[in-house]
């Protein structure tokens, strides 16, 4: 039995669309103009228990709409889904106990409380007995780190700090599954690594499976096995992750500052030069075939270096690519 | 029964150490709300003085009025104190918290704000009583179990009101008026309203349900009134849950960032 099924799955919004100014909001007072919007159109997937996918795509994609589906929250238009054999929107509180969820736009922890007080309320909302939630929250503290920040209010943590914490509280009850909307919204490199560590050591501590929603590759590519990718409500890819990276995440962005002016002419063997100005360049090169460490190390020997930054590709130019080698 | 009574303590003890984690305004906002009561009441006492009774009310059954009224909208707000915000709520998407939790949306939303100045409420209430001069134990638990009904009755218009959210997008001016109505026309003697204006504080605006009658109630006992009081508890309830989750069905959620006070 796979953990979510979801077939034809689809979500509209009703939404009130209005011209701008005095004059659009007096007229759509009196005759005002709803448009359809379709969030989710007709998507189908299944994931296995265990399994760690990716759900990916860029703001406005419907990941979010559809994890919301999922967790019960939201009612779809139409279609079936099944998540651990529940229907969540007709089993939400039977499902709640047995899946954790985090949206990283909407923290669960109390704001003016120390993390444990909303750990030991959290332990009586999933109906935990004294002791299994102390032995838990000890466990988890240890799991990610936060011992020395679960006395502290909230308020006062940092945002990385403050999303560990979030994590391990939905993981008190000992969920089957981990639903994620968003987990790194804001992070730093440091901490969105420190989350994502954690995450898989769960997931092969506990064989708790993991739908993760992001718009960044990053954490799909550092997380999951499997990788759905959403755009306009549709599901345009799905595959391992391994086969997205070898087709579609080959190329790396380097932007790097120098202390001194450089030559308008600036070149690199096997870069691609997109952008010079005066002290700087941004360059794109095919990380399969010119390493990493021979452009950051020819890029040193150019001049004294004051800051580099090597990403990605953007979501969007991920899915143009999968457009274009789909024909659409 | 006894598993929603555990969790719904351990949210009201978050709130409470919630709310306790700012002492100074904790505390004045209590102290604020039980002079902000006694000023207002100081209105009838001048009132009273210069007339001794406005259509067969006298100033100690205005005391009880105003205890009932202040006790069971201090002991909502305190308790439920989300009743003032759902609206705000179903509007910005604050439901999907309660959503994502194995526990009954409504009551753990409404449960999950004190605000400190019901406090205030509750004890000025209790004062009032006091004041009325019916120094009896029966007339006591005849009080408790009155603030119980208004309250009842109180917050489950806030919800059926503030419901209209689901329905209507933003309503937080609507509810604010209706609450606003609720409480200025709970806390006159019922005696003063005849007619149609009688008939709305009996229907619309059930707002004799929340001073007059549990005033009524605990003056004299009649099984008159506890069947009145019950049986409008039960019906403004019944209403307040089955709007609330037809309209929940509606619930749109939302992407604006928030934070769990």
């Amino acid at each position: 039995m796979p953990a979510i099924h979801v077939n034809q799955l689809r979500k509209t919004f009703t939404a009130k669309q209005k011209a701008a100014g005095l004059r659009g909001s007096l007229k759509s007072l009196v005759r005002p103009e709803q448009q359809t919007i379709e969030a989710v159109k007709g998507i189908s997937f299944e994931m296995e228990s265990g399994e760690l996918l990716g759900l990916i795509g860029p703001n406005g994609a419907g990941k979010s709409t559809t994890i919301k589906i999922l967790t019960g929250i939201l009612y779809p238009t139409s279609g079936e889904a099944r998540v651990l054999d529940l229907v969540p929107w007709q089993q939400r509180r039977q499902l709640a106990y047995q899946i954790g969820t985090v949206f990283g736009q909407r923290p669960q922890l109390w704001y003016h409380l120390p993390a444990i007080d909303t750990f030991a309320l959290f332990g009586k909302i999933y109906e935990l007995d004294d002791g299994e939630a102390r032995k838990r929250i000890a466990f988890l503290s240890e799991a990610f780190e936060i011992e020395e920040l679960l006395k502290t209010p909230v308020r006062k943590l940092s945002l990385g700090q403050r999303m560990r914490c979030e994590v391990a509280a939905s993981l008190l009850h000992k969920p089957r599954l981990l639903l994620l909307d968003e987990p790194s919204i804001g992070l730093d490199v440091v901490a969105k690594q420190h989350i994502r560590d954690t995450i898989r050591r769960m997931n092969e501590l506990e064989g708790v499976g993991v739908l993760l929603t992001s718009h960044d590759a990053g954490d799909i590519e550092a997380l999951c096995k499997r990788v759905i990718v959403i755009n306009h409500g549709e599901i345009v890819y799905q595959e391992k992750v391994s086969t997205l990276k070898r087709r579609f995440l080959t190329s790396k962005l380097v932007d790097v500052r120098y202390a001194e002016e450089i030559n308008p002419d600036f070149t690199l063997d096997g870069t691609e030069i997109i952008k010079t100005g005066r002290y700087g360049v941004k360059l794109r090169f095919d990380s399969r075939q010119t390493p990493v460490e021979s452009v950051i190390s020819r890029l040193a020997e150019a001049g004294s270096l004051v800051d580099i930054t090597i990403s990605d590709p953007t979501l969007e130019e991920v899915i143009r690519k999968i457009y274009e080698e789909s024909g659409t | 029964m006894k598993r929603e009574l555990i969790f719904l303590f351990a949210v009201w003890k978050a709130n409470l150490l919630s709310a306790m984690e700012y002492r100074a305004a904790f505390i004045s906002q209590v102290a604020g709300m039980i002079l902000n009561d006694a000023m207002y009441f100081l209105f009838w006492v001048i009132f009273f003085n210069k007339f001794e009774q406005v259509s067969g009310w006298q100033l100690p059954d205005m005391f009880l009025l105003f205890g009932i009224v202040a006790a069971g909208f201090g002991l909502g707000t305190s308790l439920f104190g989300n009743a003032m915000q759902l609206s705000d709520a179903v509007a910005t998407g604050k439901l999907d918290y309660y959503l994502a939790l194995p526990r009954p949306v409504l009551l753990h939303l409404l449960a999950t704000r004190t605000n400190a100045s019901g406090m205030g409420d509750v004890i000025y209430g209790v004062m009032s009583f006091f004041l009325a001069g019916q120094l009896t134990l029966d007339a006591f638990a005849r009080f408790l179990l009155g603030t119980l009904f208004s309250m009842t009755i109180f917050i489950s218009f806030l919800v059926l009101v503030q419901s209209l959210a689901f329905w209507m997008g933003h309503s937080q001016l609507l509810s604010n008026q209706a609450t606003n109505a609720m409480i200025t026309f709970a806390v006159y003697p019922i005696t003063l309203f005849e007619g149609s204006a009688r008939f709305i504080l009996f229907t619309l605006i059930p707002a004799a349900f929340v001073g007059a009658i549990p005033a009524e109630f605990v003056r004299t006992f009649t099984w008159g009134g506890l069947a009145q009081l019950v049986g409008a508890s039960v019906v403004m309830l019944s209403l307040a849950v089955f709007v609330f989750y037809r309209g929940l069905r509606r619930y749109e959620s939302g992407s604006a960032i928030q934070i769990q006070l």
